[in-house]
């Protein structure tokens, strides 16, 4: 196994990226519902925003995590700054998913190893990451996918 | 002398006061930072220092602490800025932006007569002007979450705002507090933003660039060095360090790891240095500087208030809202807290206030904070009646 996962390490994304996972990916349009971004989140984990509809350019993503925050109570913090406090789906102020998507991504590329993917992972603390080529998603890699893989259950 | 022990003990005491007394605060639906002021009181010389001669926390003792406290401010605004983010400035729009140019400007205006009334000269008018145009709207948030009006156009404009009103604080603060003559003061200010636009430019570039090399949390350790280094060379050029460290904080907000920044911050300056700052704020609290204050006080608290409320109502009217709501948007922007704190301590530290004085606007100011934050909320709920929730209930 152990060998097997340096193997995993040196392997490009573009040579383990899933065809199918493409189809299946979870995406919804920035300026959708919370409503919609919830019944997909009822199902996923996570979802990429795209900027419109039948578009494949990423602008942000919603995970369990984030929604996790905003399903709570809001509670403010100590001290309050910019507008991100306001935020919230209790108080009506957040109606659509641009406004509670996280709008800054780490993404890799097919190009890219997966080890480096990995570590970029483990630095930023994240479990998934869009795999971006030119301006398009073209998959993801996330935590799963690659005990999938090194199972060999993929 | 540098004494441990004495710093050991002070910071003890102060972290474990300020979180306990910041709680009971929250509470009681208070902000929590009065509470850490009261610490800073309790334990300060005027009260631990004259009932049981117990000495700590005083300025003339151990400035350890008020060098951790300035760095709790420098954090603090980074953490503003970052927060903030250059993005919210492109999507607060023509309403805010007139709203809050009237509410600093008229604020400002305010501060400078205040100052003209007690007969301070031309820079210390300038110093109170800025003291007068900070907002910090955590309370006025609060209460709008009470009364469910939050998503309103009221809510919505006041969130904007304060956004803006900290930036446009801070540039006007550091374009009149720079120190020599007026077109050396504009040389310099132009150079600190030249400087930030070329980072800003090369942080968008570098985001680009693939890197290979893999230091742990070297995100994390450059980020707090940014924010240091660009504070000092916002010192060095003759504006404040809370300049600095807030544009700084505005740079780092376009990369992809902010979140993880502010996270760390929050955990480095909420848990040790930004508590630390509000409890030395209190500690240097002199009581003996009230007899003093008689006039400064009539004058300085109603017309800080006044100043924001006549300012953002007109911006506010001006923009299309009607008179009560315009009314209610200017209560709203009514709360002074952190940054009024910040600038009148940074004003201190840059030598413009000094000696009584420095005493007397400090004592003002804390006391405009928690005037302030005290009747806002029933001051709004009474000059607010927010509208029935028709547009949030197809939303839900």
């Amino acid at each position: 196994m152990e060998l097997k996962l340096k193997e995993i390490h040196d392997k490009k994304i573009r040579d383990i990226l899933d065809e199918r996972a493409k189809i299946n990916l979870p995406v919804i349009e920035k300026d959708a519902s919370i409503q919609s971004l919830l019944s997909i989140l009822a199902a996923r984990d996570h979802v990429w925003a795209v900027d419109k509809k039948g578009s494949r350019k990423v602008v942000g993503v919603v995970t369990e995590k984030d929604m996790l925050r905003l399903l709570a109570p809001a509670r403010l913090p100590k001290y309050v700054f910019g507008k991100k406090y306001g935020v919230s789906i209790e108080y009506g102020t957040a109606t659509k998913t641009e406004d509670v998507m996280c709008k800054q991504l780490i993404t890799c590329s097919p190009d890219d190893n997966v080890g480096d993917a990995l570590q970029k992972m483990v630095n930023a603390g994240l479990r998934r990451l869009p795999v971006i080529d030119g301006d398009e998603i073209v998959g993801e890699i996330t935590a799963h996918y690659i005990i999938q893989i090194l199972l060999g259950k993929r | 002398m540098f004494d441990l022990k004495l710093l050991l003990l002070e910071l003890g005491l102060a972290l474990i006061l300020a979180r306990l007394l910041g709680y009971a605060f929250d509470r009681a639906k208070q902000p929590a930072v009065i509470g850490e002021i009261l610490a800073g009181i309790i334990l300060g010389p005027f009260v631990m220092g004259n009932l049981f001669g117990f000495d700590i926390l005083s300025p003339s003792i151990n400035s350890s602490v008020e060098a951790i406290a300035y760095i709790g401010i420098v954090l603090l605004l980074f953490l503003s800025g970052i927060e903030t983010g250059i993005g919210e400035l492109k999507n607060s729009g023509k309403k805010g932006l007139i709203t809050s140019a009237f509410d600093v400007g008229i604020a400002f205006l305010f501060g400078y007569i205040v100052g003209g009334m007690m007969g301070y000269d031309f820079i210390h008018r300038i110093a109170i002007g800025n003291i007068f145009s900070a907002t910090s709207v955590g309370i006025t948030v609060r209460t709008l979450m009470e009364m469910d009006a939050l998503h309103t156009n009221v809510g919505n404009l006041i969130l904007t705002v304060a956004v803006l009103d900290d930036i446009l604080g801070i540039v006007v603060l550091s374009v009149t507090l720079g120190k020599g003559s007026v077109e050396m003061l504009l040389l310099k200010v132009l150079i600190f933003f030249a400087i930030f636009i070329v980072i800003l430019y090369g942080l968008y570039k570098f985001q680009k660039a693939k890197i290979k090399a893999n230091i742990p949390r070297f995100v994390l350790t450059s980020a707090l060095a940014f924010c240091f280094i660009f504070s000092a060379l916002a010192m060095s050029l003759g504006l404040a360090a809370i300049t600095g460290s807030f544009f700084a904080g505005l740079l780092l907000s376009v990369i992809p790891q902010r979140r993880r920044i502010t996270e760390f911050l929050h955990q480095v300056g909420d848990v040790f240095f930004i508590p630390l700052f509000f409890v030395w704020v209190g500690a240097s609290f002199d009581f003996s500087a009230i007899h003093g204050l008689g006039t400064l006080i009539l004058y300085f608290i109603p017309m800080a208030l006044l100043g924001k409320i006549i300012g953002c109502s007109i911006g506010a009217k001006i923009t299309g809202f009607n008179n009560r709501d315009a009314l209610a948007v200017g209560v709203g922007m009514m709360p002074r807290m952190e940054v009024a704190l910040i600038v009148a301590t940074t004003e201190m530290s840059m030598g413009i206030f000094a000696g009584a004085m420095a005493h007397q606007i400090l004592a003002s100011t804390i006391l405009l904070v928690i005037i302030s934050s005290l009747i806002t909320p029933f001051a709004l709920k009474l000059v607010y009646k927010p509208p029935a929730k028709e547009s949030n209930a197809t939303n839900a």
